[in-house]
């Protein structure tokens, strides 16, 4: 039983790390970089349902309407602002504007806000019992809204248009675009999808700590970060994968005392073993470079 | 390229020298200077400023009273950060002050720091809240608040009485505060209570559904954290929990019903302190109304009430060692105070009536003896 | 010109023994205050780690978000064999001298953390090395903090030994010397070419016959190495050493400073270095409240500012334009070459064959994409 439940714990945990790898690995895939910036992109969608549900007293619904909004405006401004000029450049200059970004985002948090944590109380969610499982709604919802939302992607990725556009700006770019695929395009609607799904993973998270604080994305991004990697980054089911795998080790790991405190060394000790074993991640696929 | 550059670089550390060499404005202006270092900003803040506006009220209230002997104090509050590496700095910016006598440190890991470096020095300090059990290492520190382990054997002698066959602990694995309160909990608890151990990093602090589910059966949680991560945990396990248990806390409790709406649980809470956000007699309730009509209630804690009684406790101090005869005035080496002072506060020095207790004494160790009380916050349902 | 250009490399260890010598000789006249010589401690140390990283990021191309990881190394194996050395009385109680055996062991602890890290980067690449370096880091941290309290201090900091804050900045000027002439001239030998070739194509390296995974284990062994030493010296600065210091954020600051120094140029990191230091401690004196913050914020907006100006492909034509070192060309008689931009003109490195320089110039104009017409009137 005791399995069972830390196992749920881990499922629900992990189903928000899902969320907020799928928007680095999409991003990943589509414009070949990784968005350090991601994970703080959550801190403004937590932050969003903060003036909407405590300052506002918006419904919560509307209240995470308004995150995903705002987030996916805020995806959209950054990567005009930051990233599109670096298009071309080397990577490792658009890695550090990232880092940047991240910074930068955090900051200007602190300064409106302030460093303290603010309340949000969205929705007081009861627990169900399931015989003697005692199951709280909340890992009951993230699991659903998770499930729902990763079917959604895959289906749109792989039937609509512009989700197979997405495949073949990620597959070539040059090809795409004499395909007559607009990449611009396509690249701002990746980043406003994949900040969407920040703004379902702030609005998980709130749900949990009913509380935000302008670092609340920092270790929560770096992780999903590193579950995206484990699973294979650019690949969608990899990102669910990896995220599920990361929050069942999590679970798991704080659950026996001597493990407890290095929870973190082994989940960062996962990753440096899969990327040793297979360097492009569990589902990755594997790049041939081109001279 | 490479000679400007050059140059530039000369340039800098020339303008490095001369920002450091800002005269010292010591304490020639007749005033008793008291030095503090603290978390003013970032996540800490809330402590940090909590001692500032305390220890400013306590000054402004002895500046109106007329000072001591007729000079004036004053409060030099720099910011820590609650970072180890930035206490140097801020003592150096003290001592440019011509510091007096000091606050120390806030927290405890600055105060690691600081405790060396104002040994150097000799220079008095008198901690509100760094609880470390380390930090009065030296002949010149001492401490307002209960020292970690202190607080740790005193909540296990508290449940050994309770007759409990089985409790659940749930610390915060990488801060020293409350490592070491378990740590001596754990070693003073009685062989036969069966301990539940839970923990948690900064790094896994949002979600402790794993904990709660291994700490359900127990019906007395004993929590040596801070009061947020608290908060954040009893919002968590509200229905998984029995709903008669125990939280059980020590004085990083104290802010809770500010970050809760308490009543939203059934469980129990309450706390060991030295001070109650609540209390309505007293010199408490007397420095709680104050503080609340000058400051933000958000950072009204036991950190700033102890903060008070610091800056009373030291003024005490020194108008007993004026009367005593000892020549005390703003001219006098923060040296020779610190040698009056330590004499004065392992000698018997009583501090009557504070907000955090009252005959407060000091051990010749540095550490507090004053009396821990159980608050409950909030009765189950 | 030859005279000129070797000049030229001596300038950085000049400035630096100038320093060392003018400040020294206030020190010793007891003119410096006490917050100066702490500035100074934490220049030098930051010098060291600046210099280091500069080697990974700027010569190797590869991004590092370990580096605090590796000074963290130093600083706790280091910090500790000082506590036990000390209060052992080892070497007749000679500070100095036990000082120099932990800096070489902190060194020496790190450097083999370089190379253990060094071995899953011959494998990885670009994001995916820069995750395994954060995660590198992380890992160091967690382990030093959950050792036992008796050994590395657990939660609380491990306390060390200080050494004397009169004399304890001439070492680390010193240090930096050191770290400096080692590393230039690494990266002026033939490893620093083969170094810089592997970055601007792994796959040209490989082909001419370069041993890229000898190249990039001595990249990271000797940046961890140097790194280590700092973590040594920062034990030293500080009455006790706490893991948290060592976080990624850390490493980002790190990073900053070798952006800011224009990656791929020492004296440059030096100098950022230097200014990120005077300016935080300025700042942390300046700004309270939550305007503490607009550091922090000061320090992104550069980081993006800079690196968007000087890659951004658009932006060519105009860093050309406004390049002080083309400005400085024209207003030289001996100087053919004009420096043409191109994305990877910040790493471009000075090498011993100074025909090289004007080689990689022409390569770089003759690129079929960029015709420049400007530079061909001229011509």
């Amino acid at each position: 039983m005791k399995f069972l439940e830390t196992l749920l714990n881990g499922l629900s945990a992990g189903s928000t790390y899902a969320m907020i790898a799928l928007g680095y690995t999409m991003v990943y895939g589509i414009a070949k970089m990784l968005n350090f910036a991601h994970g703080d992109v959550i801190m403004v969608g937590g932050y969003t349902l903060f003036i909407a549900s405590t300052m506002m007293g918006v419904s919560p619904l509307l209240a995470l309407l308004f995150a995903i909004v705002f987030c996916a405006l805020i995806g959209v401004t950054i990567e005009k602002l930051a990233y599109k000029p670096l298009r071309g450049a080397s990577p490792l200059a658009v890695l550090i504007t990232a880092i940047g970004m991240s910074k930068l985002l955090q900051s200007l948090a602190q300064i409106v806000f302030g460093s303290a944590t603010q309340p949000v109380d969205l929705l007081d969610l009861g627990s169900v019992s399931i015989g003697s499982l005692n199951v709280s709604m909340y890992t009951v919802i993230t699991l659903l809204c998770s499930a729902v939302i990763m079917i959604s992607l895959s289906l749109f990725v792989k039937y609509t248009r512009t989700g197979r556009a997405m495949i073949a700006v990620s597959e070539d770019k040059s090809a795409a675009q004499l395909m007559g695929i607009n990449v611009n395009f396509i690249i701002t609607i990746t980043f406003a999808i994949g900040s969407a799904l920040a703004a379902f993973a702030g609005f998980f998270m709130v749900l949990k700590t009913f509380n935000v604080e302008p670092s609340m994305g920092a270790m929560p991004g770096i992780k999903a970060f590193t579950a995206a990697v484990i699973g294979g980054i650019g690949s969608i089911p990899g990102a669910m994968l990896g995220g599920i795998l990361m929050g069942v080790v999590e679970a798991f790991a704080q659950t026996s005392p001597v493990m407890a405190p290095y929870t973190d060394a082994i989940e960062f000790s996962i990753l440096i073993v899969i990327l040793l074993v297979r360097p492009s991640g569990i589902l990755g696929k594997k790049r041939r470079e081109k001279v | 390229m490479k000679k400007f550059l050059a140059f530039l670089m000369a340039a800098m550390m020339v303008v490095g020298v001369f920002a450091g060499c800002a005269p010292a404005d010591g304490g020639g202006d007749g005033e008793f200077v008291i030095g503090m270092s603290g978390p003013l900003t970032g996540a800490a803040a809330v402590y940090g400023v909590a001692v500032q506006n305390a220890a400013q009220m306590a000054v402004d209230e002895i500046n109106a009273a007329g000072g001591l002997n007729g000079y004036k104090f004053k409060l030099v509050a720099t910011d820590d950060q609650h970072d180890p590496t930035k206490v140097a700095t801020n003592y150096a910016t003290l001592l440019e002050k011509g510091v007096h006598v000091s606050l120390g440190t806030v927290t405890t890991k600055p105060g690691l720091e600081f405790k060396n470096l104002s040994k150097q020095d000799n220079l008095f300090f008198l901690t509100p809240s760094a609880s470390g059990d380390d930090i009065p290492e030296f002949e010149n520190g001492y401490q307002m608040c209960f020292a970690d382990g202190d607080q740790g054997k005193v909540a296990a002698e508290y449940i050994n009485t309770l007759g409990l066959k089985k409790i659940g602990v749930f610390f915060k694995s990488d801060d020293p505060y409350s490592d070491g309160i378990y740590k001596n909990f754990t070693a003073n608890l009685s062989k036969d209570i069966t301990v539940v151990e839970t923990q948690f990093t900064d790094a896994n602090a949002t979600d402790f559904s794993a904990q709660i589910s291994q700490l359900k059966d127990c019906s007395f949680i004993f929590m040596p954290i801070y009061y947020q991560p608290a908060a954040i945990f009893m919002k968590q396990a509200k229905d998984s929990m029995a709903a008669n248990a125990i939280y059980y806390g020590c004085d990083g409790f104290d802010g809770l019903a500010g970050e809760m709406d308490l009543s939203t649980i059934t469980q129990e809470v309450s706390m060991l302190s030295h001070f109650d956000a609540n209390s309505t007699e007293g010199k408490a309730a007397e420095f709680i109304k104050k503080y609340t009509e000058k400051y933000d209630t958000k950072t009204l804690n036991q950190f700033g009430a102890s903060a008070y009684d610091c800056v009373y406790a030291l003024y005490n101090a020194m108008s007993d060692l004026i009367k005593e005869g000892k020549e005390i005035t703003p001219d006098i080496s923060a040296s020779d105070l610190c040698d009056l002072l330590k004499a004065k506060f392992s000698g018997g020095f009583s501090f009557a009536e504070g907000a955090t207790g009252s005959n407060i004494t000091w051990y010749e160790t540095g550490k507090v003896n004053k009396i821990a009380t159980k608050y409950t916050l909030k009765e189950a349902n | 010109m030859m005279k000129n250009a070797k000049w030229k490399q001596y300038v950085t260890y000049l400035v630096l023994i100038c320093c060392t010598v003018v400040f020294t000789v206030l020190g010793s006249m007891k003119q410096l205050p006490f917050s100066t010589l702490l500035q100074l401690e934490s220049a030098t140390i930051a010098m060291i780690l600046a210099a280091s990283l500069c080697l990974v990021v700027g010569f190797l191309g590869e991004l590092s978000l370990g580096h605090a990881g590796f000074m963290c190394v130093g600083a706790f194996i280091g910090g500790k064999l000082s506590v036990i050395l000390t209060d052992s009385g080892a070497y007749g109680g000679n500070e100095l001298l036990i000082m120099l055996v932990c800096l070489v062991v902190g060194g020496i602890a790190a450097a083999i953390c370089g190379v253990i890290i060094g071995l899953p980067a011959l494998r990885l690449r670009g994001d995916y090395l820069a995750i395994v370096t954060l995660a590198f880091g992380e890992i160091v941290r967690s382990l030093f903090r959950n050792a036992p309290a008796e050994m590395f201090g657990g939660t609380l900091a491990m306390s060390t030994p200080r050494y004397d804050r009169n004399s304890l900045f001439i070492i680390g000027f010193i240090l930096v010397l050191i770290t400096v002439v080692i590393i230039q001239n690494f990266i002026r030998s033939k490893h620093g070419r083969a170094v810089t070739s592997i970055r601007d194509s792994e796959i040209a390296a490989r082909a001419t016959g370069i041993n890229v995974t000898k190249y990039k284990l001595m990249v990271f062994t000797l940046s961890a190495f140097f790194a280590g030493i700092a973590g040594v010296l920062f034990s030293y600065s500080q009455f006790s050493v706490d893991s948290k210091k060592f976080d990624y954020n850390y490493s980002i600051q790190i990073l900053v400073m070798v952006v800011l120094g224009g990656m791929g140029n020492i004296g440059g990191s030096l100098i950022a270095a230097t200014a990120v230091v005077v300016l935080d401690t300025f700042l942390q004196k300046q700004l309270t409240g939550n305007l503490a913050v607009l550091k922090d914020m000061l320090y992104a907006l550069v980081l993006i500012g800079l690196i968007v100006y000087r890659n951004a492909p658009a932006l060519a034509g105009f860093r050309e334009k406004v390049s002080i070192k083309n400005l400085m060309r024209n207003l030289s008689k001996h100087n053919p070459a004009k420096i043409h931009d191109d994305e990877a003109k910040w790493d471009r490195v000075p090498t011993k064959i100074h025909i090289d320089e004007v080689l990689s110039v022409d390569v770089q104009s003759k690129s079929p994409y960029t015709p420049d017409k400007q530079w061909k009137e001229e011509e």
